[in-house]
């Protein structure tokens, strides 16, 4: 393209951003200059700054145009086209409109960073309800503000302000900026194509699908012991200290429960029947001991180097290895790939590290853990919680505020009433601001002192303290500020693309450590393969992070694929969402008469996208089993009309829901009564 | 020098391996189970005859104290019947032949991983 035919599309771009109304005329000139050097910089314009500034001064008394009076710069057409347009010539995007007080939030929380924007005031324009359409097909969402910074998609108001505050923002824009990445120069010699730091399952994944295609690659995993000093072999936190045992402990739980229904049916069990939890914690170390076996060996059939060995940065490109007995080695790598994961944080109170425990010390505990306090309301607590309770422990969760934040509160609420008539006594309002060590042993004793909002306390014995308040990345002892990583300051995350690259183009992301996304196995595992695929075997697919199936093991599972009500209503509006709901008793339960109506099912709809499925929920045994299925139907984009039009399996709990026919709104009741 | 042994049969294993542990209750011991060798020396288990050499191989870089014992799990039909005693003994549990275990723990090698040098060092050099 030549130099005279990019002028036009320049200065239309100046014009543009002149007649937008938000920018005053300081700081215009100034943005018009930073544009001028982003364009030399990229080498498409060959004329003399000076040449082009004075140029672009003649064209300052376009400012007088303003947004109500604004020429059509846009040539109407396409909506999408319209929409595509002004995001891809545009570091940052806003679709806006002339009346909304959030859009002039956003435009000027831009102009005090003095940052140049291009707006549409969908108001002021005849198209604009169609381009407001296409702004929803593309992102799902229909409110305005509808922000879009380096081509990605930012979101409204709070999104934006949000991105600002955690660094998103910082990085988009950057990242905008910097134009095509240059390519790594080809003479320097590294010891690695890939170096993976963690060993858990998005680095394995990615690890074995980048040695299978070819590439060099090391994995670094080690893990730091917890205070009590429990260790584990290759794998993560899922394989040790996660997902697997915490589903054989639910599912020891889930025993102890068909135990006592079996007298029901006809089985002559025997009053007595006891748990060991020796014998359940050896069976589950011992299957676990058997995959980190299989792991290793996996890595040496696929050629991976693997060190056991601590990684941090010595600079971009180099990492110091420390092993068990503290030998140093560097090592090179053309490409180094984060994934870290995260570690169970302890609060900050006396006695807390040394009196504690957490999930990562709970499912290779040498003793029985006695009488037990499981603080925080996280999925984790309420996890631990349950499979305790189930096996015959004595358990008290500690709760602050709300239970399962971020996950549907309505659910949320039905899952901790459950527990509670299960034998899960919950403290609610209260956080604990000491513990103290009244007896050693296995377990001692330890009395927790908390307090509620109002200064009241509360003193209670316990033999086990487990924390689940929440997990921190483990970004904050690898030497990443000398790799110039940038980290959301606010939780430690790595700010990332949608392809997983962080600000410094050879290092990479995935996983529980990635900022904005999903703390899931099968996402990092995914992430983590798709990222190989894509830097050694010329891949293109990127990993979707939106409708991620997920389940909540507690005593009664609650699957999930989509928005919870809360964000559906956030997203959409109260008027656009419809719920359908029913309570349900599985069968299995009717000959035991426990449990009834304490399943529930429901479905969000979008009534303005023909009822579209945006959030399926499903509190019930085996709802990790039912979750997984549907989930392929909302990826699909499933409409209220597809469930009802499916015919169900008889007798199941998943036949539920293609026979929803109540809605919430109605507020007709929902309790299933008979066959 | 690694101690090399052999027993054929589900007895004489048991034997062999309670002697070794009482002998030396520390070391480590590698068990290969194999299909049993016919009178011509070769085993009746094409992928067991291939794991041989590798294992030999590998062996010279196992730690001093281990003992290696061969196990001879009989012959093709004894191996093929579901309650072949070597399928369903807790501790042992084999799937399929050959099955490198080391011993008391949960390492083991199956089939094609025991004609992979890698994998073999790797069990001994842990």
């Amino acid at each position: 393209m030549s130099t005279r035919s990019l002028l036009p599309q320049f200065f239309c771009a100046v014009e543009r951003r002149l007649t937008l109304g938000i920018a005053h005329r300081t700081s215009c000139t100034k943005t018009v200059i930073r544009r001028v050097s982003y364009l030399k910089q990229k080498s498409v314009i060959a004329l003399t700054r000076r040449h082009l500034i004075s140029d672009i001064q003649g064209f300052i008394p376009c400012q007088r145009y303003t947004t109500s009076t604004m020429a059509p710069v846009i040539p109407k057409g396409d909506p999408i086209q319209i929409v595509d347009n002004l995001i891809k010539n545009n570091r940052i995007a806003i679709f806006s409109k002339t009346t909304c007080p959030f859009c002039t939030k956003v435009k000027e929380l831009f102009s005090s960073l003095n940052l140049e924007v291009a707006v549409i005031e969908l108001d002021t324009r005849d198209d604009g309800a169609d381009i407001q359409d296409a702004l929803l097909q593309k992102t799902g969402q229909k409110t305005v503000p509808n922000v879009f910074v380096g081509g990605e998609h930012l979101g409204g108001c709070d999104s934006t302000i949000a991105a600002h505050q955690n660094g998103r923002l910082e990085f988009l824009l950057n990242k905008s900026q910097a134009g095509p990445k240059a390519e790594m120069p080809d003479d320097v010699k590294y010891d690695y194509d890939l170096v993976v730091i963690g060993g858990g399952s998005g680095g394995l994944a990615a690890s074995k699908e980048a040695a299978l295609l070819g590439a060099k690659v090391a994995v670094c995993d080690f893990v730091v012991p917890t205070p009590i000093g429990t260790t584990w072999g290759l794998g993560g936190t899922c394989v040790n200290v996660g997902c697997i045992p915490k589903k054989l402990m639910h599912q020891a739980a889930i025993l102890g429960q068909s135990i006592s229904d079996a007298k029901k049916f006809g089985w002559d069990v025997p009053d007595s029947a006891k748990h060991n939890w020796h014998t359940m914690v050896e069976g589950i170390q011992a299957h676990i001991g058997s995959l980190n076996w299989g792991y290793r060996v996996a890595l040496r059939e696929k050629k991976v180097n693997y060190l056991n060995a601590f990684a941090e940065f010595v600079d971009p490109h180099t990492l110091k290895t420390t092993d068990k007995k503290k030998k140093e080695t560097t090592i090179t790598s053309k490409y180094i790939l984060l994934a870290t994961g995260g570690r169970p944080r302890y609060p900050d109170i006396p006695g807390a590290r040394e009196y504690g425990i957490t999930s990562d010390d709970i499912f290779s505990l040498p003793y029985h853990p006695g009488k037990t306090l499981l603080v925080g309301a996280s999925y984790i607590a309420l996890e631990c919680a349950g499979f305790l309770a189930g096996i015959g422990v004595d358990s008290t969760v500690m709760v602050r505020s709300i239970l399962l934040r971020g996950f549907d509160q309505q659910i949320a609420e039905l899952i901790g009433s459950y527990m509670a008539k299960h034998g899960i006594r919950f403290q609610r309002g209260y956080v604990p601001i000491k513990l103290e060590r009244i007896e050693e042993g296995s377990p001692g004793r330890i009395k927790v002192t908390s307090q509620n909002e109002v200064g009241e306390l509360l003193e209670e014995e316990y033999n086990t303290v487990l924390f689940a308040i929440g997990r921190d990345a483990c970004t904050n002892n690898i030497g990443i500020e000398k790799a110039n990583v940038m980290l959301n300051p606010r939780n430690g995350k790595v700010i990332c693309d949608e392809k997983e690259q962080t600000n410094v183009p050879h290092i990479y992301a995935i996983g529980d450590i990635l900022d904005g996304k999903l703390e899931l196995t099968p996402v990092a595992i995914q992430a983590g393969r798709l990222l190989a695929k894509r830097l050694f075997g010329g891949g293109t697919m990127l990993t979707d992070y939106v409708n991620v199936p997920t389940t909540v093991f507690t005593p009664l599972e609650y699957g999930s694929v989509g928005l919870s009500e809360e964000d559906a209503i956030a997203k959409y509006g109260a008027n656009d969402v419809e719920v359908y709901h029913s309570f349900l008793t599985p069968l299995e339960v009717a000959i035991p008469k426990r449990d009834d109506n304490e399943g529930y099912a429901k479905l969000i709809c979008v009534k303005s996208l023909n009822e579209k499925v945006v959030g399926f929920h499903i509190l019930s045994p085996n709802a990790g089993e039912i979750t997984q299925g549907f989930a392929i139907g909302l990826k699909l984009g499933a409409t209220k009309a597809d469930f009802d039009n499916l015919i169900g399996i008889h007798p199941t709990i998943a036949e539920v829901f293609t026979t929803l026919n109540t809605t919430k709104s109605s507020g007709a009741d929902v309790l299933q009564k008979g066959c | 020098m690694v101690q090399k042994l052999k027993a054929e049969g589900f007895e004489q294993f048991q034997i062999v391996v309670s002697e070794v542990e009482n002998k030396n209750p520390n070391g480590n011991i590698f068990i290969l189970f194999s299909g049993s060798k016919d009178t011509t020396g070769q085993s009746w288990c094409p992928d067991c005859v291939e794991a041989e050499p590798v294992i030999e191989k590998a062996l010279e870089s196992a730690p001093e104290d281990a003992t290696f014992i061969y196990v001879g799990v009989g012959d093709r039909s004894s191996w093929k019947d579901p309650n072949c005693v070597f399928r369903l003994d807790s501790k042992i549990k084999l799937t399929c032949l050959p099955t490198l275990i080391k011993w008391g723990t949960n390492k083991r090698l199956l089939d094609y991983q025991c004609n992979n040098l890698d994998t073999v060092l790797m069990m001994f050099e842990d």
